[in-house]
């Protein structure tokens, strides 16, 4: 935000007309309406956005909000910059491009279904032990990975070992268990989540602050949803000793070396990902250069490394990539940065300032649960980059539980329907996939006591608990 | 949603079919035959030396089902309902007037092993001259085939039991090619699809799931049959004529196979054929 803020700045934009407020206000209205009717409108997020950005520029420039001129660099020179780029949060962009791309290229290595299918046999075959190993592996996996993937990865290999262990008719209650965990283990990292890395970053909270802050509460909901998720879809220990031999013969055909091509890029994959955590956990300290670089620059450092092993086919990793979403984020910042231009963020920040006014625990836990249910019907992202800059501009420094109100509600909003997370909106892909018909209320239903439960847990945690953590 | 897929596909293939050994119990064995009743007892003689592999592991009851009881089939069928073998053995053309007709097997062979569930052994037509060394002497080396080796337990098993100690069970499993090809043809009309990918890969997919499941066989007969050698050709090609060949350069004693098939009253995918061509080889029609 420093070339933002630089460039602003130098053309002195203070006055901003109100009608002009309002009409940038009614068309991020447009814009959050049209994201939560996605799917009825049949267009994708990244064109929803970008033609909300390319609207906000051009009523921008005739209506001469924008900061058009020479962007202020660190080093004193001045540069000329198309007036949207320096609205762009690339620090996040990189993060997502790089870890996506080194997430896509390990994958390839079979170390996650390698290790998918490892805990699929620890379980011998049993469906209750098979539904704590595979949550468990959902929140590690969305903490380490990114929580699409991680759906993706431990739902696929549900319905696959459920199908063979003739338990279908379990599906369902893994499937919408393991959704759920998903924006709780999303919750465990920095970079788990995109929310994290836009509040985090914005609120200077360091990866090891986050993991420390985080982590209790992530074990424990955890814990609390695979217990209740048993009870409640009946998911049971087998009985008899006969069943136990069947299930543990039938898990047991699992091969788990099958997806490894080599042994070589095997243990390359499992050694560059413990660095991976290693180095962007050591990105949060400014005292040393690679801290300096930022966590951007370690995971596209990571990507190209990785990307080194097929050197010369990188063509099938760069066509893989979501560009979807990266293109939402940026088109995203874009119309951000022109909502910012024309006062919008200050007008919803003076709405939800009574709220903050309220203090740090009511004040709090209303920020939450209204992020929560806000995320819920539309993506938690934009939430999460607007109210992210709102409480900056008001100055609520980094420590304030309030950052942690948005990072919380933002996350565990999106268990509340099916829309209110891309790993729920996986989940129920899969569900329609293996013909498990679930619509949307019916997702409600099932899906309303889990996530009133953490929301719960959440608000007592974030207000009660997390100010005696260190960090 | 690519990546779905993906995952769900490396998972699929991780979920192996892994072989689980049958037991198989042959105590009694009805030899059904219409040769004059002088020759009944060297032929019993030549059955009993040719499955001696039978008699190590537990005593046989043989029975003998002649001419000179009845050449009706209802009569032969009521002869297997009554006596309730373990195994049926006859040869081609039984109660036919063309002994070796290279066209087919003989009305009474294509019933039998059709109309009754008892595994039936077809040997050569005893009139058939020009049979090989090997012939009917022992079942030192037994090819099981079929065009869906992963999963065949009771083929293996069976295969495995009619294998002598230190012989060899080969397990073949041969896609056909032309098939192959059709789809590889479509496949590169659809501009959306990379032909040379699909080509290469689909193959690659067909012949891993058999070789596996001959990996998964050799482990579990190894502690049920750990003297017999198995070895296994799977391959891509023309069905008639690599299970030909194979059984020519392998020296193949007998060969086994389906021939049920649950959607029709005749025999099955490539078992007729291969029945009605390889009349010098003993056949066990499962």
């Amino acid at each position: 935000m420093n070339l933002i803020l630089l460039a602003a700045s130098d053309h002195g934009i203070s006055e901003v007309a109100p009608w002009v407020t309002y009409l940038f206000t009614a068309l991020l209205a447009i814009m959050v309406l049209c994201l939560a009717l996605e799917e009825k409108i049949h267009a994708k997020k990244s064109v929803i956005v970008g033609v909300t950005a390319v609207v906000a520029l051009l009523l921008g420039a005739f209506t001469g909000i924008m900061p058009f001129g020479e962007v202020h660099l660190p080093n004193g020179h001045k540069m000329n910059l198309p007036v949207f780029i320096p609205g762009i949060e690339w620090g996040v962009i990189t993060i997502i491009l790089g870890s996506s791309l080194f997430v896509d290229v390990t994958s390839k290595s079979g170390l996650f279904t390698f290790i998918a299918i490892k805990f699929t046999k620890m379980s011998k075959g049993d469906p209750r032990k098979l539904l704590w190993f595979y949550g468990i592996m959902t929140v590690v996996f969305s903490a380490v990975l990114n929580n699409v993937t991680a759906m993706i990865i431990v739902g696929s290999l549900s319905a696959v070992s459920l199908g063979k262990l003739q338990q279908r008719n379990k599906l369902l209650g893994f499937l919408l268990i393991e959704g759920l965990l998903t924006n709780i283990g999303g919750l465990l990292t920095l970079i788990s989540s995109v929310p994290n890395i836009i509040v985090g970053t914005t609120a200077n909270i360091g990866f090891v602050t986050f993991l420390i802050k985080a982590a209790p509460y992530v074990i424990f909901a955890t814990a609390a949803t695979i217990w209740m998720g048993s009870r409640v879809f009946k998911i049971e220990s087998l009985k008899t000793d006969e069943e136990r031999d069947i299930a543990m013969k039938q898990v047991s055909s699992f091969d788990e070396r099958d997806g490894i091509e080599s042994m070589g890029f095997f243990w390359f994959g499992a050694g560059m990902l413990l660095l991976f955590i290693c180095f962007i956990a050591s990105a949060s300290f400014q005292g040393w250069p690679i801290g300096k670089l930022g966590m951007g620059f370690v995971a596209m450092m990571f990507a190209v490394i990785m990307l080194c092993k097929f050197k010369s086919s990188v063509g099938k990793f760069y066509s893989g990539i979501d560009w979807d979403l990266l293109f939402f984020f940026v088109y995203l910042f874009v119309a951000i940065y022109a909502m910012e231009q024309a006062k919008v963020l200050e007008l919803i920040g003076k709405g939800i300032a009574p709220i903050i006014e309220m203090g740090a625990n009511l004040g709090g836990g209303l920020l939450l649960v209204s992020s929560a249910f806000a995320s819920s019907v539309t993506d938690n992202i934009p939430l999460a980059a607007v109210l992210s800059n709102i409480l900056k501009s008001m100055s609520i420094p980094g420590d304030s539980s309030m950052w942690w109100s948005v990072i919380f509600g933002a996350n565990l909003g999106g268990n509340l329907t099916p829309i209110g997370s891309a790993s729920t909106l996986v989940a129920v892909t899969i569900m329609h996939k293996h013909d498990l018909k679930i619509s949307f209320i019916g997702f409600v239903k099932k899906a309303l006591p889990f996530a009133i439960l953490h929301i719960i847990l959440a608000t007592i945690y974030v207000l009660f608990i997390l100010k005696h953590l260190p960090g | 949603m690519s990546s779905l897929d993906q995952f769900e596909s490396v998972f699929n293939s991780a979920a192996k079919e892994t072989f689980v050994s049958q037991s198989i119990k042959i105590k009694q064995v009805l030899i059904i035959l219409d040769l004059p009743e002088a020759l009944q007892d060297d032929y019993l003689y030549l059955v009993k030396g040719f499955l001696s592999v039978l008699e190590l592991n537990s005593e046989v009851e043989w029975k003998i089902f002649g001419k000179s009881e009845s050449s009706r089939m209802q009569d032969t069928l009521n002869a297997v309902e009554h006596y309730r073998p373990d195994l049926i053995v006859t040869y081609r053309h039984l109660h036919s007037d063309s002994d070796d007709w290279p066209y087919g097997l003989g009305t009474h062979i294509d019933v039998l092993t059709q109309a009754t569930t008892t595994p039936v052994l077809i040997l050569p037509n005893p009139d058939r001259k020009n049979l090989s060394n090997h012939s009917l002497n022992k079942t030192d080396r037994v090819m099981a085939v079929t065009d869906h080796l992963a999963g065949d337990h009771s083929l293996v098993s069976y295969s495995a039991h009619l294998t002598q100690e230190r012989g060899t069970l080969f397990l073949a499993h041969v896609e056909d090619k032309a098939v192959f090809d059709r789809y590889i043809g479509a496949v590169s009309k659809i501009p959306d699809l990379d032909t040379e990918t699909a080509s290469k890969q689909i193959q690659t997919q067909l012949l891993k799931e058999p070789n596996d499941y001959v990996e998964s066989c050799r482990a579990g007969l190894n502690k049920t049959f750990p003297t017999i050698k198995v070895e296994h050709r799977v391959r891509l090609g023309s069905r008639m004529s690599d299970y030909r060949n194979l059984v020519d350069e392998n020296e193949i004693d007998l060969l086994v196979m389906y021939t049920k098939d649950d959607e029709q009253l005749a025999m099955h995918g490539v078992a007729y054929p291969l029945a009605v061509e390889l009349r010098s080889t003993p056949l066990l029609m499962l």
